[in-house]
């Protein structure tokens, strides 16, 4: 809006007041009267505060007004946090002689109306916390007199009007917490009597305008959680007045400003969780008046130069979350300092534990975690004796525990994980009484955990996770009253758990897993009522549970696997919020109790290696968030309860090594998320359900060991993610389902001892991806083994035996590199074998018809056997063509020999009787070479080859290139002897 | 407002207070970090639940009974991103499957620390960068399968020290210089150095630099 149209609009409204006032004259705060009840009578009121509103009363005794010395005017309207909701009533706009109004903190809604602008003597405008929403009107501007105007924290959207750069009397501005969007008007610099400026929370973007630097009276200059970007602008420096200059969680990028020492006053400087980058200027040094300091959430660099010597009302300093690197100056602190809080976290400071800190002693809080601190941690660490809170976690400190840590009386939260601290825990630690948490994890301590540890009453959390702590746990624990955690896991402690845990009433967490604790569970822990997590795998606990168990209601998580538990499992079924429970492994007798379906919740049930007998309870299928039920290797008998396919969400079901009968269960099929069945091992009967062919995201698949008859169906093939089929060691017949080669990803099929007939499906070649085993030995299959077997490339383990498969042996499985066992023994096959089989032993080919090749006799052998007519004429050739080639090669000799010595007769003179000597060596090397091979018939089957090719086919490749080599040999040699 | 910042200060510090002390193995906590750097828009890593005790009933892992993660089978699985060093920490794998998918970057030369692994398999995918020299440390591979990659450089001499290597294919990379010829290598075919554009043939001890064309 152009200021002409505004001057012109302010003109008509000065007029149109005047007429007003003129109406009405001194009669005015009856006039007041007449709109005040209109108001009321639009205004929802609850709570009745506008019950005194009524002409029976003054005016200037109605709750909430405030009139002019001589009454004639109502100049202040106060109905701050009064409930009151509707929107603003448009006779507002009639009280012209208001300057205050005040409907902050009440639950008014709808837009704030152009009208505003008639209020021109108003001096405090509060409308803070409604629900107004609709943008600011631009006629705020013309409230030239206004001199706080707070409407924040409404749903105000769109841009900050510009006209309230005209508002120049304004001291205090409070925008916040609404959602105003564009920038920051740079008329904001006309505004040069403000105080206070608020506008946090918002969708501000843009720069911070240069202009601001104007308002020299500013003090607080707020403008956190909107996404301002850009650089902060160098004049903000000029801000003398300044004392509180929040930018957190901005965009703001390039590096801190060196002018912002200008501002002297300034006490509170927070720039978190923006983008500056550059180094800490050093000029923040100058700023001695700074109490609170936070730069955390950047990217600054460069060492830490800020010194508590300079900056001493220093109380907080947050760095954290920068690349901050170096260590702290040695003369950080003096004796005096205030310093209380330094967090200086997720940095990459270096050095060892920084001693310029312990002059420190104000300081309360100290967070060096997550950075590249390495070294012991100093025994005058107990010079910090006000500290409450110690997090040196994530670092590589070493060394022990140092014993002066006691005398930090005040220490409230010790963080020392994920260190490679070694050594005790001193015994002194029990002198702090104030020591609530305790995280020792993931450190290389030793020795017992002192008695003393359990001195200090104040302690809520105890983990000690992945240490090597020995002896047992403090017999005293249970003075620990208002211990909520302990953890314990992955340590060597050892013995039993000492009672008094028990009187820890307050645990909830109790994690002992993994360590060699024995004993049974005491009969305390029924006092245990807020336990939720308990774990205790991995020890050698034993015993029957104490029946008291029951009581314990809030039970969410319970492991108790791989110990050494009897008896009934039915003291752990009192809660009804048990999420996940794992009894694995144990000795646990008895049935498996149907209250455990009172856990509506429970989405993990393992209950594998027991002894548990009976049936499953139908209850179970209640448990409609199971995801995982493992009961294998029990003693369970009768059939699995149709109950359980409501059991939706189930993706491991292992009923597997139990006594289960009956058919199986065709509703398998409806189970969409199944990606593990293992049924094996049981006495199920009846046909493999076609319905399975549903589950298709199953991975495993196994149901060997049953009593299933009938064929394959092929509606297997639907498996398509399938990577383990295991169906062997069943009554399985009729012939494999060529539809197998859909289950592209099986890498494991194992489909031995069963009744299979057929020939093998040549389909099977394209399980590519098959690898552990390809098994389908001890059927009644019959036919060739196809050729595609040999495109099994990452095949490691083939057996085939005890069928009755015939036929030559395909020479493509050859190809079959990966091979590691190979079984095709008892069939009938006959051929060749291929080459690479040679390394396997006879017996992978023992009870064949007709195999011949390495390890098993050689086929010309075997050939000769049977065919004695044929073989003797082969004998003949042979002969006679061994008897030319001596021929030859003798004549060629005689001619080397005569052509040598000729040369030598020539060189003699010349002495250089080398190169001949070494040409008639390397001749008769190979001639020798050639006798040997001649001579070794079973020597390798390399020569094998080589002999029945010359045997079989007289004018081969490979023949040729041996004579010729021998020839080109001869001639270089010759070419030698020349020279 | 003076209160409200504050508070801001306070959460700094508050945060890690509040967050509870669990660690899990690190075969677990390995996985879960390859899962992070993986996109699977299959979901096909859905059942990788870190707060779990140990990995080995995460579907695609495969344990033995010490509860160590021996095969990792995610082959043809849709997924893409690229591997990390903290797959060393599975120091018991046997198997370690991802042919087949979108897998790219460089293999990490800290899979050379996995002792016991047996078979790698990582054909199919668009790795690139050279094949790591560590690999010489897999003491009881038998089957590499790099083959169908963007791998570039030449196949690292030290792999000759593989022993019981038994399957080596590299066919359809961009590798280059010669191959190796003792050891294992004297026993693999031509088809597995196919397509490699820069690959020369056998190493010519002496006569040819081993890298010759690189």
């Amino acid at each position: 809006m152009d200021s002409t149209q505004i001057s012109r609009f302010s003109l008509f409204i000065t007029f149109f007041s005047c007429i007003l006032a003129f109406s009405f004259g001194d009669n005015s705060s009856s006039t007041d009267a007449h709109w005040l009840l209109r108001i009321k009578s639009k205004l929802v009121d609850p709570a009745g505060v506008l019950e005194s509103w009524s002409l029976r009363a003054h005016i200037c005794s109605w709750n909430g007004l405030t009139c002019s010395h001589d009454e004639a005017f109502v100049i202040a309207l106060n109905l701050s946090a009064s409930t009151l909701s509707g929107s603003i009533p448009t006779e507002l706009w009639n009280l012209v002689s208001l300057q205050t109004l005040d409907l902050s903190l009440n639950l008014i809604t709808g837009s704030i109306p152009p009208e505003i602008g008639r209020l021109r003597n108003l001096r405090t405008l509060l409308l803070f916390a409604n629900n107004l929403s609709g943008k600011i009107p631009t006629e705020i501007g013309l409230l030239k007199k206004l001199q706080v105007l707070r409407i924040g924290d409404n749903m105000l959207a769109a841009q900050i009007p510009r006209s309230i750069g005209n508002l120049t009397e304004l001291r205090v501005l409070g925008l916040a917490y609404s959602q105003l969007n564009g920038s920051i008007p740079a008329e904001i610099g006309n505004l040069k009597n403000l105080v206070f400026l608020d506008l946090q929370h918002n969708s501000l973007s843009g720069f911070i305008p240069a202009e601001i630097h104007n308002c020299e009276e500013l003090q607080n200059f707020a403008a956190s959680n909107n996404m301002l970007d850009g650089e902060i602008p160098a004049s903000i420096g000029k801000l003398k007045s300044l004392q509180i200059l929040n930018l957190a969680n901005n965009s703001l990028s390039g590096s801190i400003p060196p002018e912002i020492s200008g501002l002297s006053n300034l006490q509170y400087l927070n720039l978190l969780g923006n983008r500056l980058n550059g180094e800490i200027p050093w000029e923040l040094n100058h700023l001695v008046q700074l109490q609170k300091l936070d730069l955390s959430s950047n990217n600054l660099s460069g060492t830490i130069n800020l010194l508590n010597i300079h900056l001493q009302n220093l109380q907080v300093v947050v760095f954290s979350n920068n690349a901050l690197t170096g260590s702290i100056p040695s003369n950080f602190c003096l004796k005096n300092s205030n310093l209380q809080q330094l967090f200086l976290a997720q940095n990459k400071l270096s050095g060892g534990f920084p001693l310029g800190l312990l002059n420190c002693s104000s300081l309360q809080q100290l967070d060096l975690s997550n950075n590249n601190l390495e070294g012991e941690l100093p025994p005058t660490i107990d010079k910090l004796e006000n500290l409450t809170d110690l997090l040196l976690n994530n670092n590589s400190f070493n060394g022990s525990l140092p014993p002066e840590i006691g005398n930090m009386s005040n220490l409230e939260n010790l963080y020392l994980f994920d260190n490679m601290i070694t050594g005790s825990i001193p015994v002194e630690i029990g002198k702090l009484q104030s020591l609530s948490t305790i995280y020792l994890y993931d450190n290389q301590m030793s020795g017992s955990i002192p008695m003393e540890l359990t001195n200090c009453a104040s302690l809520t959390a105890i983990d000690f996770f992945g240490n090597h702590f020995s002896g047992s746990i403090p017999e005293t624990i249970g003075k620990l009253k208002d211990l909520v955690l302990l953890q314990l896991r992955q340590n060597d402690l050892s013995g039993p758990i000492p009672p008094s845990l028990g009187y820890c009433k307050k645990l909830q967490q109790l994690a002992l897993a993994d360590n060699k604790l024995s004993g049974s569970l005491p009969a305390t822990f029924r006092f245990l009522s807020q336990l939720s997590t308990i774990t205790l795998y991995n020890n050698s606990f034993e015993g029957p549970l104490p029946d008291s168990l029951y009581s314990l209601r809030n039970l969410k998580i319970i492991n108790f696997s791989h110990n050494k538990f009897s008896g009934t499992i039915l003291p752990l079924t009192g809660s009804n919020s048990l999420t996940a429970l794992d009894l694995t492994n144990n000795s646990f007798s008895g049935s498996i109790p149907s209250r455990l379906a009172i856990s509506t919740n429970l989405g993990r049930l393992r209950l594998a290696n027991n002894l548990l007998n009976g049936s499953i309870p139908s209850e179970l299928g209640r448990l409609k968030e199971l995801i995982f039920l493992d009961l294998s290797f029990n003693n369970l008998t009768g059939e699995v309860p149709s109950q359980l396919s409501t059991c939706q969400k189930l993706q491991h079901l292992l009923l597997n090594d139990n006594h289960f009968t009956g058919k199986m269960p065709s509703w398998l099929g409806s189970l969409q998320d199944l990606g593990e069945l293992h049924l094996s091992s049981n006495n199920f009967q009846g046909q493999v359900p076609a319905e399975l062919g549903n589950c298709s995201r199953l991975l495993k698949l196994s149901l060997h060991t049953n009593n299933l008859s009938g064929q394959i169906p092929r509606e297997i093939g639907q498996l398509t993610s399938l990577n383990v089929l295991n169906l062997q060691r069943n009554n399985l017949s009729g012939s494999i389902p060529p539809t197998i080669q859909q289950c592209k990803k099986l890498y494991e099929l194992r489909l031995s001892e069963n009744w299979l007939s057929g020939p093998i499906p040549s389909e099977i070649g394209k399980l590519t991806e098959l690898q552990v085993i390809l098994d389908l030995s001890r059927n009644l299959l019959s036919g060739e083994i196809p050729s595609s077997l040999g495109d099994l490339l990452k095949l490691e383990r083939l057996n085939l035996s005890f069928n009755r498969l015939g036929g030559e042996l395909p020479s493509s499985l050859g190809q079959l590199t990966s091979l590691v066992t190979l079984n095709l023994s008892n069939n009938h096959l006959r051929g060749q074998l291929p080459s690479t089989f040679s390394g396997f032993p006879p017996t992978s080919f023992s009870g064949n018809d007709k195999l011949c090749g390495p390890p098993l006799t050689s086929c010309m052998d075997s050939a000769g056997h049977e065919n004695n007519i044929l073989s003797s004429t082969a004998v003949v050739c042979i002969i006679v063509a061994i008897v030319f080639t001596s021929t030859v090669i003798c004549l060629v000799m005689i001619y080397i020999m005569l052509r040598m010595w000729c040369n030598m007769r020539k060189v003699l003179i010349s002495n250089s009787s080398e190169g001949g000597g070494n040409g008639i060596e390397q001749i008769k090397r190979e001639d020798q070479e050639r006798w040997m091979y001649g001579d070794e018939k079973k020597r390798k089957g390399e020569y094998w080859r080589v002999m029945s090719s010359m045997a079989l086919v007289p004018s081969q490749n490979h023949d040729d290139h041996i004579s010729s080599s021998c020839i080109f040999q001869v001639k270089m040699d010759t070419k030698k002897l020349g020279i | 407002m003076a209160p409200l910042a504050v508070i801001s200060l306070s959460l700094c510090f508050l945060l890690p207070l509040l967050s509870p002390a669990i660690s899990t193995n690190s075969e677990g906590n390995a996985l879960h970090a390859l899962r992070r750097r993986l996109s699977d828009p299959t979901n096909v890593l859905q059942s990788w639940d870190p707060t779990l005790v140990n990995p080995c009933t995460w579907f695609h892992v495969t344990c033995d009974s010490h509860n160590h993660v021996i095969r990792l089978d995610l082959g043809n699985s849709n997924i893409s991103g690229t591997l990390g060093p903290e797959l060393a920490q599975l120091q018991h794998l046997q198997y370690l499957e991802l042919y087949k998918n979108d897998i790219s970057g460089e293999i990490p030369k800290e899979l050379g620390n996995l002792k016991n692994l047996v078979g790698l398999d990582l054909y199919g995918n668009r790795f690139e960068g050279e094949i790591p020299k560590s690999f010489s440390g897999l003491k009881s591979l038998r089957f590499l399968r790099l083959n169908n990659n963007n791998l570039t450089g030449s196949i690292p001499r030290e792999l000759t020290a593989l022993s019981n290597l038994k399957v080596f294919d590299v066919s359809n990379n961009d590798l280059c210089g010669t191959i190796p010829v003792d050891g294992p290598f004297g026993m693999f075919s031509m088809p597995s150095y196919a397509n490699n554009m820069r690959l020369n043939g056998p190493e010519l001890k002496g006569l040819v630099p081993y890298n010759f064309g690189c």
